[in-house]
Parts: structure tokens; C-alpha cells; sequence
């Protein structure tokens, strides 16, 4: 497969996010601009002007009319994903993490950092349909978790909200409480930082990406252990495919030891693996720097890397993906 | 490459090791260890640290765990870390924690050898320092001198130049040294070579004479250390050992080529992997980067040029398109050795090799930035066969004839 490299970005790559119908992709990177790209030919559609800081994840709703972006300038921001206007502005005490919307778009789930003082929290903000009446106000505030929260996401019919982070731990929450409900096994579980986490088409299963080099998948509902995938390099980005019992797995050393290690010990491939008999598949190589985003395209049919590099990378899978028997 | 040095090498390491002995020996330096692992650990005010996190940093990297917090005590600091490596978010951090915001008026001093270099670290500055309110101006040559000397009447905390307008302006009392109490050389053994050396001498002597010094640089040769003794008070030293400066994520390669004239074709050649990525070429001279540039057009191929005797306003388009990566190939001197930082080059070459010792590891540090591998490519002919052999043992490094398949490096 020839891959189309898409440049724009002019600092590293932190997020990659499809559209729900597959025909967007949208990058996020430490250079505050989120851009839009054509998803078949990487063709860039525009840029979303306005954060002032590294912009770290986006989600886009189901009808591809709205974007919402977290930033490291302490703010989230809801865009018109059409005309790049921004509609809204969130505003919080420490670097807004992960972003990411609720089935039907009326919520969106922020975490922040810490920062000095202040902890990590968890945050649910309704999303108004009439731009007008939208507010600053959270419907929920999660805190009680130490260390950076990379991650958190809807569990099925936004019953509850998936979290990973920086203590190695995944964690289940009631969506309208906030009352832990499941946290998962300190043995059996990451034994390093979560960097990443992604969920099955259907949600009932996810994955999660960790700098203990392994990345796991769980039940949604139960938060059980079903596979762990084996690498030998920190893992920065996760994605199960939506079509094919696949996952691919992305990393590479610490972006700090790059340039003082040889070139050998940059592992920057992105990895497949077989969901099922947790075995390689294969890789794809091409970026000089750590991978820090994977995304698959929802028709299966093509995946994105985003990379230290600065370069979002766009890959159309040959025939021959699509006949692997295992 | 195997075989005895010749005589005469300018890569003299024994002669190196020996003066940077005595140097180090000498009762001149301040002893500082501490090592800060978080930079919510370094006491730094809250709106710097926004600042720092909203710039995408999230740990600090081994120049920066060291060397932030002396420098914010006021300490005066000489600090040499491997190219790509944060030596520049170090000395912003460090003036940008020490000013006072309430006076608008110009507080440090910061001097970078090219233009190019001091427009990249007052956009640093500026990122670092923007909920603080800092207002920094880039005063460098090429521009506008009655809009330098309106934006400095208007009043700024911090002037990032290059040492010929930034005297111009202290001349004509645009800029007035009452207040700065820091001072940064960056690259700061070019900029205390011959040839900035007296410019340098001309600004300090404007300055006031209680002044906090910071220098930096990825080489750090003792001519330049027996220099800072003059201006400096009992600095903070953090240096590195010469043969430990390469950094080992830049694979090195030579390509031999008999004779000057068989460059072109050996650089046609590479062009299809040249563009795959962004890539710089050198060479030693203005006139060779106008030559090279025709003929490489003259064939085809896509280039960009750079140089020192070009206008300003077309060195910063030309600077822009590569950042962005609208083009990808550039031809420049070694006015773009130094600092340059732009996200995707992977790969450097040196159609001709370096006249200066250092000039090679700045040149490669374009590419192989932080968190990125990347490869340099040295075009040698039998004349440059030795500077390839005291490179390798100068720095303790290998390098190895190129590959056939060069497009897989990258």
C-alpha cells in the first residue's frame, strides 16, 4: 500500500478522529490548529482557528455538523464543522484532555488535568441543539482520580463513562451519579500509563494502549479482561477495526530518547494484530517519529497515523488484508 | 575510512581535551546539581506554566530539568545540551519567570546569530510567555528600521535580535539598556566567534554592568569558554563531553564521489527520495546555492534556495513555504545550520562538506529533532576524504557508506 502523506501540521500529531460516514478526518496536533481532511485522497478541507495551545483530541457528532476540541490552553471548543466557525467556548482551571460526545450529541464528557493545585476531574457538559442556549455548566464533576486522565469515553446508551489514564487503571462510572462502579484488575491489568483507549463499533468491547507496552481489550459491561497484545515498544495510539477481527497498536520509544538512541530502537511501525489469537498480523512502516494516533476509517477499508513527525499518514488497505485467513 | 589521521587535522581532539581540562579546573564556575523532574516542581509562576503546557510540554527533557531553575535564580549559566533538545523553551522559560510585567519596558536581551533563528525563538518566546501578557519583538536586519524603533517607543519586556540591528537600535537610543538585566547568546560560540566577536563586545559595553549572562549552544569548543570569562560571573555550567554530542537517532552516511563535478548527478539521483520527506542541502557558498539552484531546476527538480546576500522579505517567504511544507527541498549555506527547527525534515545534505568542525553537528541536528530520527548524507570526493575520517573520531561516531535503498531511511 502506498501511502498519501498529508501535511499540514507544522508540530507533532496528538489526535485522529473519522467521521461517522468515513468521508472526513479530522487531526488534532501541538500546533492549535485541528485540521479537516478529505478521508479518500487526504485532500485538507480547512483548519479550525482559534485555540491558543496544543489541541490534544476532537470528536465529531453524528451528523458531522459539529466538532468538539480539547486543548492544552485549558479551554474545549465546540466548532461548525462546515464553516470553521467557533460557536462555544469551555473553560476550565487546568488543560482540557479528552473530549468526546454521547450517543444523540446532548452531552460531551471533558477531562482536565492537574494542575498545580487543581485535580483531574471529569466533566459532563450538556450540549444545547440552539447554540444560544448553550451553557458553561456541568451536569456532572468526577474527581477522586490521581494522575492525568488520557482518556475517557460513553459506555453503551451513555449509561456510564469509560476512564483510563496515568495510574494504569480503567475505571467504569455511573453517567448520572458519578459513583464508581467497576475499576479493573491491578494484576491482570496495565502495569503503566494508559495512553490511549478506543471502543469496537458496537461498544461493547475496547481496547486500551499502554507505556507498559501491551495494549488490552475489555468488556464494556463487565470490564473483564478478554485479550492482551504483546509488543516491545511503549504504546501511544489504539484502534479496533470495524470489519475485521483486527486491532492495530502504535508507538515507539519516548519522544524525549529518539534522537540519542539508534534509529533501530525507534520502533515506529504501526502494528495489526489478530483481535482473537492476540498474533501479528503485520506492520506498516513510514514515520520517523513515535506514532501518536491511529484511527481506522468506519468502512474498514483505510486507516490513519498521526506521528511525532508531524505527518497524519493515510493508508488504503490491499486485497490482501481482506483475504488474511488465520 | 580506515587508516591513520593525517597531519594537520583541524579536528585536533587530543588538543581539544587538553584545553577544555584546564578550563574545567579552573576556580571559575559555580557548582549546581539539582535536577527537577516536573516543571510544577521548578516554583514557576502559575501563568508560566499555562504557558508551558499549553505549548504541548508535558515533562521536561534533561537540559531543561537542569537548567531552568538556575538560570531563574539569576544565576549566570553556560548551558550545552545536544541539538534538538530544548536549550531554546529553557533560557525563554528562564527569562520569561524573572520579568516584571508591569514595567514595559526592555528587561532581557537574547542574540541569535541568524535571522531566521531569532524570528523562531521570539515565536517560542511569545507562546511560552502569553499569559503572562510578555511582549517580545524580533529585532533583526532586512526590516523596517523606523518600524522596529516605533514597536520599541511602544515599549517591550523582551528583545530577541540579531547583533547588527540590535546595536543599531542601542546607537540610536531606539533601545534603551537601562533595565535589561539578562542577556542570552544563543549559539553562542558562533556568536563569540571572529566573526561577532566585536558586535558582541560593542552591545555588552552598551549594557548595564549588573547583568545576568546566559549562553548556549549545542558546541561549546574551550576557545569559546575562555571568551565567556570576561563577561561572565561564576556561571552554571552544564556542558557535554565531544565525543558524546552526536546524537545516535541521525544515521550518517557518505556517498563517494570522485570528482566535484559528479555531485549533480549523484544529488539527480536522490531526488525522487529527497522529495518524498523535507530535506535541506548545503553547501559553502552563496554563489554555489545560486549555481545549484538553476541547475537543478534547469532539470526539473523542485527547489528552494536560501542565503544571506537574498532580501529579507523573500528569505522569509521561503522560510514559510518550508515550514509548511509547501516546498520540500531547500539549498541554503550554513546560515541555516544552526537552530532552525521544522517538524518534518528527516533528511540533511552536505553537498560540500563543512569548513567549520562544528558547523557538521549543527548541520545534521536539522534533521533528527526532538522525538524524530533522521539521516544526513555527506558527499565526499577525495579531497574531503579526511574531514569524513576526523568527524568519526572527533565526535565517536561511524559513518557508513549509503545504501542502495535510501528511500527505506526515511
Amino acid at each position: 500500500m502506498r501511502p498519501i502523506l498529508m501535511k499540514g501540521h507544522e508540530r507533532p500529531l496528538t489526535f485522529l478522529r473519522y467521521n461517522r460516514d468515513g468521508d472526513l478526518l479530522f487531526s488534532c496536533a501541538k500546533d492549535h490548529t485541528p485540521t479537516v481532511w478529505y478521508a479518500d485522497n487526504g485532500d485538507r478541507l480547512g483548519t479550525y482557528r482559534g485555540h491558543n495551545g496544543a489541541v490534544w483530541t476532537c470528536d465529531v457528532s453524528r451528523d458531522s455538523a459539529r466538532l468538539i476540541t480539547g486543548s492544552a490552553d485549558q479551554t474545549a471548543k465546540l466548532w461548525d464543522v462546515s464553516t470553521g466557525k467557533e460557536l462555544f467556548s469551555f473553560r476550565f482551571d487546568a488543560p482540557a484532555r479528552s473530549v468526546e460526545f454521547a450517543i444523540g450529541d446532548a452531552l460531551a464528557v471533558v477531562t482536565t488535568d492537574n494542575f498545580m493545585d487543581h485535580v483531574p476531574t471529569v466533566q459532563v457538559k450538556r450540549i444545547a441543539e440552539d447554540i444560544d442556549d448553550q451553557t458553561e455548566e456541568s451536569a456532572l464533576v468526577i474527581t477522586g482520580i490521581k494522575g492525568r486522565i488520557n482518556r475517557a469515553v460513553w459506555g453503551p446508551l451513555n449509561r456510564t463513562i469509560i476512564t483510563a489514564g496515568e495510574d494504569a487503571t480503567v475505571r467504569i462510572w455511573d453517567s448520572e451519579t458519578g459513583q464508581l462502579l467497576k475499576e479493573s484488575d491491578k494484576e491482570s491489568g496495565h502495569q503503566k500509563t494508559i495512553s490511549s483507549l478506543s471502543k469496537s463499533l458496537d461498544w461493547s468491547h475496547f481496547i486500551t494502549g499502554s507505556l507498559d507496552k501491551s495494549a488490552k481489550l475489555w468488556d464494556t459491561r463487565t470490564l473483564t479482561l478478554i485479550k492482551t497484545y504483546v509488543t516491545e515498544r511503549p504504546v501511544n495510539a489504539v484502534d479496533i477495526s470495524p470489519t475485521h477481527d483486527t486491532v492495530v497498536l502504535g508507538g515507539g520509544q519516548d519522544a524525549m530518547n529518539v534522537t540519542m538512541t539508534d534509529r533501530r530502537a525507534g520502533k515506529f511501525e504501526a502494528k495489526f494484530y489478530h483481535k482473537i489469537l492476540q498474533e501479528e498480523i503485520g506492520g506498516v512502516k513510514g514515520h520517523f517519529g513515535p506514532i501518536n494516533a491511529l484511527a481506522f476509517n468506519p468502512d474498514g477499508r483505510s486507516f490513519s497515523s498521526g506521528g511525532e513527525d508531524g505527518y497524519v499518514r493515510l493508508h488504503h488497505f490491499d486485497s490482501d488484508y481482506f483475504s488474511i485467513k488465520m | 575510512m580506515a587508516g591513520l589521521a593525517p597531519e594537520g587535522s583541524q579536528f585536533d581532539d587530543k588538543q581539544y581535551d587538553k584545553k577544555m581540562q584546564e578550563i574545567l579546573t579552573e576556580d571559575f564556575f559555580t557548582s549546581y546539581d539539582d535536577v527537577c523532574e516536573s516543571f510544577d516542581s521548578m516554583g514557576l509562576q502559575e501563568n508560566l506554566l499555562r504557558g508551558i503546557y499549553a505549548y504541548g510540554f508535558e515533562k521536561p527533557s534533561a537540559i531543561q530539568q537542569r537548567g531552568i531553575v538556575p538560570f531563574c535564580k539569576g544565576l549566570d549559566v553556560i548551558q550545552q545540551a545536544q541539538s534538538g533538545t530544548g536549550k531554546t523553551a529553557t533560557f525563554c522559560s528562564g527569562i520569561l519567570q524573572q520579568l516584571d510585567y508591569g514595567l514595559v519596558e526592555c528587561q532581557a536581551l537574547v542574540l541569535a546569530p541568524t535571522r531566521e533563528l531569532a524570528q523562531q525563538i521570539e515565536k517560542v518566546m511569545r507562546a511560552l510567555g502569553d499569559y503572562l501578557g510578555v511582549k517580545v519583538h524580533a529585532c533583526v536586519g532586512g526590516t523596517s528600521v523606523r518600524e522596529d524603533q516605533r514597536i520599541l517607543a511602544s515599549g517591550v519586556h523582551v528583545v530577541v535580535g540579531t547583533p547588527g540591528r540590535v546595536f543599531d537600535m542601542l546607537r540610536r537610543q531606539s533601545l534603551r539598556p537601562d533595565n535589561i538585566k539578562m542577556f542570552v547568546l544563543d549559539e553562542a560560540d558562533e556568536m563569540l566567534s571572529r566573526g561577532f566577536k566585536d558586535q558582541i563586545y560593542d552591545i555588552f559595553q552598551l549594557l548595564p554592568s549588573k547583568i545576568q549572562v546566559g549562553v548556549f549552544s549545542a558546541t561549546m569548543p574551550p576557545e569559546a569558554l575562555e571568551i565567556t570569562r570576561k563577561f561572565m560571573n561564576k556561571p552554571v555550567r552544564i556542558l557535554v563531553k565531544r565525543d558524546e554530542l552526536t546524537l545516535e537517532g541521525i544515521k550518517q552516511f557518505y556517498v563517494n564521489i570522485d570528482k566535484e563535478d559528479w555531485k549533480l548527478d549523484t544529488l539527480c539521483d536522490l531526488y525522487e527520495t529527497l522529495a518524498i520527506t523535507q530535506s535541506v542541502i548545503f553547501v559553502n557558498t552563496r554563489r554555489k546555492v545560486d549555481w545549484l539552484t538553476d541547475k537543478m531546476r534547469s532539470r526539473d527538480h523542485t527547489v528552494s534556495a536560501t542565503h544571506g546576500d537574498m532580501d529579507q522579505n523573500t528569505r522569509d517567504i521561503i522560510m514559510r513555504e518550508f515550514r509548511s511544507g509547501s516546498s520540500r527541498v531547500l539549498i541554503t549555506t550554513d546560515l541555516l545550520a544552526r537552530g532552525i527547527d521544522v517538524q518534518q525534515v528527516s533528511l540533511v545534505i552536505n553537498y560540500d562538506l563543512p569548513t567549520q568542525p562544528e558547523n557538521y553537528l549543527h548541520r545534521i541536528g536539522r534533521s533528527g529533532r526532538f522525538g524524530r530520527k533522521g539521516v544526513a548524507i555527506n558527499f565526499v570526493t577525495r579531497d574531503d576524504e579526511r574531514i569524513v575520517f576526523d568527524v568519526q573520531r572527533f565526535y565517536n561516531v561511524t559513518v557508513e557508506e549509503l545504501p542502495a535503498n535510501v528511500a527505506d531511511l526515511l
